[in-house]
């Protein structure tokens, strides 16, 4: 109730009431009451002269008239309209109209009581001379008449009255609904927009000043508003896309400086592995040298060369990681060949089930580089390829092409810039990686196969030769589609010497 | 008939290849750290000398080079295990293999090889660095 009244429309009907209320009974009172005096008035002026007639009447009468004939006047009395009574007292003697009753006859009350006596009729008396005696005429008119019309009169005002008050109660309603309805509809807009439909333009249809004026404010501020939703959204974005190369950076350059970190290590193992292979190999030579050659010892003593050059293959692989292996000999050369002839040698390599697809560009820049290393990156890269694929079934693709490295992708990799690049990639339909193994794969004999099955070195070597070359290798994988690697290595433009 | 010195700290290193050399006929001295080496070479001298680059006291580099200002006919090769763990701080390229032989060469050393290398290669190194006196 108490949320009712507080809306426009229910204040207005509350006042307009209220100020009803407080008015009408007076107005009615007033109106009814002054008319009711009026009629009273006009009424008793009325009947007087009427009685005034009569009593000149009956004095005119022979002074010897009948009893009935004085009776006979009263009933004229009566009958000539409004009469109710007619009587007179005659020295102690009362004649009265022959058509009362001699009960209402009884009835006579005291003079000039109007509509007090309850049985509507107004009693007056004069004094007359009849038969030459003094005596008093009483005559009864019947009030009912006015008190009809005071009733009929009272009604109409009544009517009137509540006629005004439903036409001011529909005024107001038809104020409310002018001013309460753009109201509403602001009110609905603004919960729209609060609701995210911020575009919603707040224009209710009114042609109330206020209105239009507190809308337009609305407005101002709803496209202020939409504005600087507009310049946040944006900065957020911005920071949030910043925020994010920033941290993708950082992990990359975790992710190099770990590798280095691990390279060094692995440097320093196989640093002293070699001063522990070196003379174990010359020690070998030396004996094999003394052995008759055909002698089981000199047949053992060759097995343990072949594993000391098996660790000496691993020696170099850590070292080639660990970018402390010797100088592989840089040349300035277009890749095109160097990837041809590795991919011929890696398509000789793999079973028939793998197919090998080969997309290189033979006009692709020419690099700094050391075209063996080059080899094994590929052999390598496709070799991860190939244990990837569970049932040693499914496409291997290279591809070698320039690339150039834009602005974005050079923020998100610390080894990249800006600049044309020649992007070597080896993509295939394998297991692919979750994020946990992408992370580190390049780690040296981090291996996902099975024990025995792999050094756990290649992608390691992969990653120091990439880094010698001062270039980037960026992995892309997802489990259950397949692994993208991308080799890029600066591009030194198309040297005539590689033509 | 020629005569070498080998500067190693690695005790076996130096055993080994001093059997190699002589089995190959050489006249061959050994010293386990730089300062024995420039003493041997003081008092005996050689017409080559094999040193390891990373030993205790001074390095190989430095060896060389102290060779070399001194004895500028002494044929000089630098053999080194490969990488070695760097010092603090860290500084991934000032320290590796690649950057020791470089200074190896530019020390004057006549030739670089990498730990580990086979008796025939030690051998066609040495002979074609004599051959050339």
């Amino acid at each position: 109730m108490a949320r009712h009244l507080n809306t426009i429309p229910g204040r207005l009907v509350v006042m307009l009431l209220l100020i009803h209320a407080l008015l009408m009974p007076p107005l009615f009172y007033v109106i009814s009451n002054t008319v009711e005096r009026t009629m009273k008035d006009i009424f008793i002026d009325h009947v007087r002269n009427i009685a005034q007639i009569f009593a000149d009447r009956i004095e005119r009468l022979e002074p010897d008239a009948s009893e009935q004939s004085i009776s006979e006047f009263l009933d004229s009395a009566i009958l000539s309209g409004q009469g109710r009574y007619a009587a007179i007292d005659i020295d102690g003697r009362t004649v009265a109209s022959s058509l009362m009753s001699a009960e209402e006859t009884g009835l006579f009350r005291e003079d000039f009581a109007f509509g007090e006596h309850g049985d509507d009729v107004y009693y007056l008396s004069l004094p007359v001379t009849a038969h030459g005696e003094a005596a008093v005429l009483k005559l009864g008119y019947d009030e009912s008449p006015i008190h009809e019309e005071v009733a009929a009169l009272q009604l109409t005002l009544t009517y009137v009255l509540a006629a005004y008050l439903l036409l001011t109660l529909l005024v107001a309603g038809l104020v409310s609904v002018t001013v309460v309805s753009p109201l509403r509809w602001l009110q609905k807009a603004s919960r729209a927009i609060s609701s995210g439909d911020v575009d919603r333009e707040l224009k209710p249809d009114s042609g109330l000043a206020e209105i239009v004026a507190l809308s337009e404010d609305l407005e101002t501020m709803r496209r202020n508003l939409v504005g600087i939703n507009e310049r946040l959204m944006n900065e957020i974005a911005e920071r949030e896309q910043a925020e994010a190369e920033r941290r993708h950076l950082e992990d990359q350059v975790h992710h190099h400086q770990r590798l280095r970190s691990l390279g060094t290590l692995a440097g320093g193992v196989a640093h002293e592995f070699n001063n522990v292979l070196q003379p174990m190999v010359l020690y070998l030579e030396l004996a094999l040298e003394d052995m008759p050659a055909d002698s089981l010892t000199a047949e053992n003593l060759r097995r343990v060369q072949e594993l000391a050059n098996r660790a000496k293959g691993l020696s170099r692989q850590i070292l080639t990681f660990s970018r402390h292996d010797s100088d592989p000999g840089f040349v300035r050369q277009s890749l095109a060949p160097i990837a041809e002839e590795a991919v011929t040698m890696i398509r000789a390599l793999l079973p028939a089930t793998v197919d090998l697809r080969a997309d290189i560009d033979p006009a692709s820049s020419a690099v700094n580089c050391a075209p063996e290393q080059i080899q094994q990156v590929l052999v390598n890269l496709c070799n991860n390829a190939y244990q990837a694929m569970s049932d040693g079934g499914g496409h291997i693709a290279v591809s070698l092409r320039d690339a150039e490295v834009s602005e974005a992708m050079a923020g998100r990799y610390p080894h990249l810039d800006a600049a044309r690049y020649v992007l070597l990639e080896v993509r295939d339909t394998g297991r692919g990686m979750d994020p946990a193994t992408q992370e580190r794969i390049f780690e040296p004999f981090f291996t996902t196969q099975e024990v025995g099955k792999g050094t756990g070195l290649g992608l390691s070597v992969v990653h120091g030769i990439v880094e010698r070359h001062g270039g980037e290798i960026v992995v892309e994988s997802e489990p259950g589609k397949g692994t993208r690697f991308s080799v890029y290595l600066p591009s030194i433009g198309h040297d005539e010497q590689s033509r | 008939m020629a005569k070498i010195l080998i500067v190693d700290d690695e005790e076996h290193v130096r055993a080994a290849l001093k059997q190699v050399l002589e089995r190959a006929g050489y006249e061959v001295a050994v010293a386990a750290t730089g300062n024995e080496g420039l003493e041997l070479m003081r008092r005996e001298g050689a017409d080559l000398v094999i040193t390891d680059v990373i030993m205790p006291g001074i390095d190989g580099i430095t060896t060389a080079r102290k060779i070399r200002e001194k004895f500028r006919d002494t044929r000089i090769i630098v053999i080194s295990g490969g990488g070695k763990a760097a010092p603090e701080p860290y500084e991934p390229d000032a320290i590796s293999t690649r950057s020791y032989l470089a200074s190896a060469s530019s020390a004057g050393a006549d030739r670089t090889l990498t730990k580990p290398f086979d008796r025939d290669e030690i051998l066609r190194v040495v002979r074609s660095l004599l051959d050339e006196q």
